[in-house]
């Protein structure tokens, strides 16, 4: 269940934009359950702790990541739309050049 | 034993913490100022500090400028390139027949192993390098990189790692008894530390130089990226170049410091009679472990920033911005987490554990996704959109389309079946390359087309550019798609020679398909000579760009920051300082409307 400010955060379109670290998180999910239900190899303690810790831990880093990632792009999304600016790659310092100071028109030999 | 085992630890441990107390009593951290003379705090726009430089080639070595440490890493990397790229043409020379006709093994072995650490250490990093610290202060807004004596520092420290990953080969004429390394440059044990040549104890030592430069660099960027960004950019509109280069520096930071600990252990195996890598000791299995939880991110190190520089090149001569934008941000840093849970799929068939080795085959799948998704992105990205073929714009459309055999290849080589029958075959070689050279060389020449009017403020000469293109693209699907099928016929990686049994492989097919490569890599070489002879002479003899904008992005909406700062570079030169103010050039004044037909100049 996630907190108000997390669900204002996580909207449908920054979601949306998360799906693609989702495939991959299924794929480890899915192997995770067929090496758990399907065990060929038969089990041992240290080696199945492992084989089951590199899926696991991997996965769960993607989360966080993934987690951690989409948060700090969308309050700055949030961040910029208060300011007016625009979003894309180039606009940072087009936008500057409209509202504020522009950023880079210092010489450098000057 | 064990007790005294515990003491030799816990003193250990006490003069780690009083050498740590002592060098912190001694130096004044704080007398460290972040810029090179510049003011890092409040310093609105881009100063740079460097307004004073000597002339001469004083400049270049005291050099702390950025831009100027971009030009010197570029340089590295490409003497790197060639010397690379001569080692591989000979050992394509000597494979053109089947027998030993022009060199000995010994000496086949040791340019094996220069060709392979040289491209991906000496050329491939450095070349990365090259263009982030160039473009990615003028891409984020920033007065210069976080820690410009760092950097500067990082990036001599590559030419003695150079020097001693070559050593050997300056020293064999000598009779001194020490020859270059021939380990290959996955330097396998128990192969490397059992070779008695003081060549690969200086091949190791350069490698090691390289790993801390690469340490260094990686956290300049990222303190760069986090810390020294314009007030106008900020997580949701940071360009993807800088996307890229903060997840490699990030993969180098826990990457490199493991290759560098490896390598001191293989030093002490090799010198010290350690046991490490030895079959009564850690086993050489150990080896291959610590290498490759360095190697497979190292893969990613070196092909995320290229990914990053397509996506930043190819929307600006499709008229469209990015195809999702926000898609290739997470697949990247989905990419980066990844790649340190794949590590032993290089190892299918070293006979570790089934269940372990399923494992990496599963995560090896899923790491799949974010990179198809990025080419389906690109692709995207065309689609519908109005392309100029550019050189720039070639470069990245040839990368897309390698990256797809290479790509679709290494799939199939991450299912364990398929592994066991093609591991250590040409097959891996030819996966392998169709990135190295056609995704990452490529991204690295389309990118010193694209900003060569920054950089030097003169244009290239377009048809040779296009020449260069087709002969690089020509000669490496020719060269690396005979290595595919060399694969499937069976013919075994590293070897000098191929008069093998009949019976095992059918010779004749083989002889023809390597003389094929043969072929194909000399086609690749003379592309790299039409390139350079375009370098050198469009430097000191191209026409000087009139317009900050030679690649006419204003129309679409798509003039880059580094563009814009070099126009106010050139405003600011023409004493027109004022007018920066009002030309931005990002925005459409016609609120969108296209021009139907409009001139190119590059086309």
């Amino acid at each position: 269940m996630v907190s108000e400010p997390d669900a204002k955060t996580f909207d449908r379109e920054t979601l949306l934009d998360l799906v693609v670290n989702a495939i991959p998180l299924g794929i480890i999910l899915f192997f995770i359950l067929v090496f758990a239900l399907v065990n060929p190899f038969g089990s041992d303690p240290v080696n199945t702790a492992i084989q089951f810790s590199i899926m696991i831990v991997t996965g769960l880093a993607l989360l966080v990541l993934t987690y951690v990632s989409g948060k700090a792009v969308s309050e700055a999304e949030d961040e910029l739309e208060e300011q007016g600016l625009e979003l894309s790659e180039e606009a940072g310092a087009d936008g500057t050049a409209e509202t504020t100071a522009p950023a880079e028109t210092e010489d450098d030999t000057a | 034993m064990a007790v005294e085992q515990l003491a030799l630890t816990v003193l250990m441990g006490i003069l780690l913490v009083a050498v740590a107390g002592l060098v912190s009593r001694m130096v004044d951290w704080r007398s460290y100022t972040p810029l090179g003379g510049a003011s890092a705090i409040g310093g609105s726009g881009y100063g740079g500090g460097h307004a004073e430089k000597p002339a001469g080639i004083v400049r270049w070595f005291t050099t702390v400028d950025h831009k100027d440490i971009g030009i010197l890493y570029g340089i590295y990397a490409l003497v790197a390139f060639f010397w690379g790229g001569a080692a591989v043409l000979l050992m394509r020379a000597e494979l053109a027949a089947p027998g030993f006709d022009i060199m000995e093994a010994a000496f086949y072995n040791s340019l094996l192993t220069s060709h392979g650490i040289t491209m991906l250490f000496l050329f491939g990093t450095p070349i990365i390098a090259a263009f982030s610290n160039y473009f990615i202060p003028l891409l984020i807004g920033a007065d210069d990189m976080a820690f410009p004596r760092i950097n500067a520092i990082a990036f001599w420290l590559l030419p003695p790692g150079a020097i001693l990953i070559w050593a050997g080969f300056f020293t064999a004429p000598l009779g001194l008894g020490i020859d270059p390394a021939q380990t290959s440059w996955t330097m396998y044990t128990p192969l490397s530390a059992e070779q008695a040549n003081a060549g690969v104890d200086l091949m190791l030592l350069g490698l090691h130089l390289t790993g801390v430069s690469a340490t260094m660099g990686a956290i300049n960027f990222i303190a760069t990226i986090f810390t020294e960004r314009g007030d106008d950019v900020n997580w949701a509109n940071l360009d993807i170049f800088s996307w890229t280069i903060l997840t490699q520096s990030a993969l180098i930071l826990f990457a490199f410091p493991l290759l560098g600990s490896a390598l001191i252990m293989l030093l002490l195996d090799r010198n010290f009679a350690t046991t490490f890598f030895a079959v009564e000791g850690g086993s050489p299995i150990l080896w291959q472990h610590l290498f490759w939880f360095f190697g497979h991110p190292e893969v990613y190190i070196l092909v995320l920033p290229p990914m990053g520089l397509v996506s930043w090149i190819l929307p600006k001569f499709s008229g469209r911005k990015l195809f999702g934008f926000k898609f290739v941000v997470y697949s990247t840093l989905a990419i980066g987490v990844l790649s340190f849970g794949v590590w032993a799929h290089h190892m299918f068939s070293t006979g570790m554990d089934p269940r372990i080795r399923a494992s990496f085959m599963a995560v090896s799948l899923a790491i799949a996704i974010p990179s198809a998704v990025k080419t389906f992105n690109w692709i995207t990205t065309m689609w519908n959109g109005r392309l100029r073929l550019t050189a720039p714009m070639l470069f990245c459309i040839g990368f897309i389309s390698n990256f797809v055999i290479g790509g679709i290849t290494g799939v199939f080589l991450a299912a364990i079946p398929v592994d066991l029958v093609l591991h250590d075959t040409y097959y891996v070689v030819g996966h392998f390359h169709y990135i190295v050279m056609g995704m990452i060389a490529f991204a690295g020449m389309g990118a010193l087309y694209y900003w060569f009017p920054i950089v030097t403020g003169r244009m290239y000469q377009r048809t040779l550019a296009k020449w260069h293109f087709w002969l690089s693209m020509i000669g490496t699907n020719i060269t690396f798609f005979a290595f595919l099928v060399l694969g499937y016929l069976g013919m075994p990686r590293r070897y000098a020679t191929y008069q093998f049994d009949g019976a095992i492989a059918p010779l004749a097919q083989v002889t023809t398909l390597h003389q094929i490569s043969t072929v194909g890599a000399f086609i690749i070489g003379i592309g790299q000579v039409v390139w350079a002879w375009n370098m050198v002479q469009s430097w000191y003899e191209g026409p000087e760009v009139e317009d900050a904008d030679p690649w006419n992005l204003k129309d679409d909406g798509m003039f880059g920051r580094e563009f814009q700062w070099f126009e106010a570079q050139k405003l600011a030169a023409d004493g027109g300082e004022e007018e920066v103010a009002t030309d931005g050039g990002g925005v459409r004044p016609d609120g969108g409307y296209r021009r139907a037909v409009r001139r190119v100049d590059d086309e």
